[in-house]
């Protein structure tokens, strides 16, 4: 049986749709990686490439009929069209579905108080969130929409000055916990008061006045 | 089955094997001879996705453009094999997303009898799969080779059998969390 599987080799010969394939194998191993690895940018410039490549097949292929095209006259070219066709739209599905696995990353990340982007900027840190190689994770689209997709979330926060949206759910078990600086992260206003945190200090803080900045990164919790 | 859903995607992109019915200029790519033409009668494997659209799309115009055959992971002698004893296979070797495959298969080919034998390879799975999921060695004992061979979807019912039944014994104050 004649297969295009067989002939795996054969580099120019690549079936449409098989990057498209490429890219959704990578979305399906993002869903259950607790980071996000990096923006295959390569793949999907290839997958638009090919887009762009069948839109030229179609166009050079209606060219000698001049608008006035009749598929049921001309069967063939009516069936490499819709092959066209439908690898077009094969590939904006996978390209979409790609990048919706990934943006609903970046807004779980949003969610759980992980900023990405500061830690891209602290690479050298002991904690990271990313991939092994030192440069972003990110697509720079990616970058922009993690940082309004935060500023919204802050802005409908922000509605309700009582209650922590993004707080977890668990009830604490002590209302006080010891935590240790990690690094400087200035005065910050709690119901008893100021508290100055400055590194390697240790202190005995409530535990709601700390999570977010637990979160963070600049806080360590002691048990 | 959403738009987005991964699974459905990577569903629609395994193969099955088509014949062309008419001769289609400068469509040899699919066959991995680009610039070729395709001639009447040629058996590619074809994706899922293009082989279904091309077969329907057939019936709206004038004439077909592509018949469909079974794929080899739901041949005859797959379907004898299941009917013997449906737990010795390895389903994921056959098709990653063999239930999914069957799914969209069956809306294609009017196959009552494959209804019954693969509801009945899904339900005598589902309880070995719940047995080794609720057995602390089921995923290091004897049943390694038969949790390698499930599909996604047995998969995912394996791992929302084991996760369940841990939480229980959370919940019931048997274990601790973390």
């Amino acid at each position: 049986m004649a297969s295009s599987r067989d002939s795996p080799s054969d580099r120019a010969a690549t079936m449409y749709g098989e990057l498209g394939n490429k890219l959704v194998q990578h979305a399906k191993r993002t869903q259950s990686l607790a980071h996000l690895p990096p923006y295959q940018t390569e793949i999907v410039r290839a997958v638009t490439r090919e887009v762009r490549d069948l839109d030229r097949d179609v166009t050079r292929l209606l060219e000698p009929f001049e608008g006035a095209f009749n598929p049921s006259a001309d069967p063939a070219i009516a069936c490499a069209l819709l092959v066209d066709h439908l690898c077009m739209r094969r590939n904006k599905r996978c390209l979409l579905a790609y990048h919706r696995v990934r943006t609903e990353k970046l807004e779980e990340l949003c969610w759980t108080g992980v900023d990405i982007l500061e830690q891209q900027q602290h690479m050298d840190g002991t904690q990271t969130a990313l991939g092994p190689n030192g440069h972003s994770s990110l697509s720079p689209e990616e970058e922009e929409y993690f940082r309004q997709y935060g500023d919204l979330l802050a802005a409908y926060k922000g509605q309700w000055t009582d209650v922590d949206l993004t707080g977890t759910l668990e009830p604490p078990k002590d209302l006080f916990i010891d935590v240790r600086v990690l690094k400087d992260a200035g005065e910050i206003q709690t119901e008893y008061g100021v508290i100055n945190l400055t590194k390697n200090s240790q202190l005995y803080v409530r535990q709601g006045d700390v999570e977010r900045l637990i979160a963070q990164g600049f806080l360590e919790r002691l048990t | 089955m959403s738009y987005y859903d991964i699974d459905s995607i990577l569903t629609d992109s395994q193969k099955l094997p088509c014949t062309f019915e008419l001769e289609v200029p400068g469509l040899g790519i699919l066959e991995g001879n680009a610039g070729e033409d395709i001639k009447a009668g040629t058996r590619i494997d074809l994706p899922l996705w293009l082989g279904e659209m091309l077969s329907i799309g057939a019936r709206l115009g004038t004439s077909r453009l592509v018949t469909l055959d079974m794929p080899d992971a739901l041949s005859e002698r797959v379907m004898n094999a299941l009917k013997a004893d449906p737990r010795t296979l390895d389903l994921r070797a056959l098709a990653p997303h063999f239930y999914n495959l069957s799914e969209r298969i069956l809306e294609l080919f009017e196959e009552e009898e494959m209804v019954d034998v693969l509801t009945d390879t899904f339900k005598k799975r589902a309880a070995e799969i719940a047995d080794h999921a609720h057995n602390s060695r089921g995923a290091v004992g004897d049943g390694v080779d038969f949790l390698r061979g499930l599909d996604e979807t047995e998969r995912q019912l394996f791992r929302a059998a084991h996760d369940r039944a841990k939480e229980m014994r959370i919940w019931s104050g048997e274990a601790r969390r973390k």
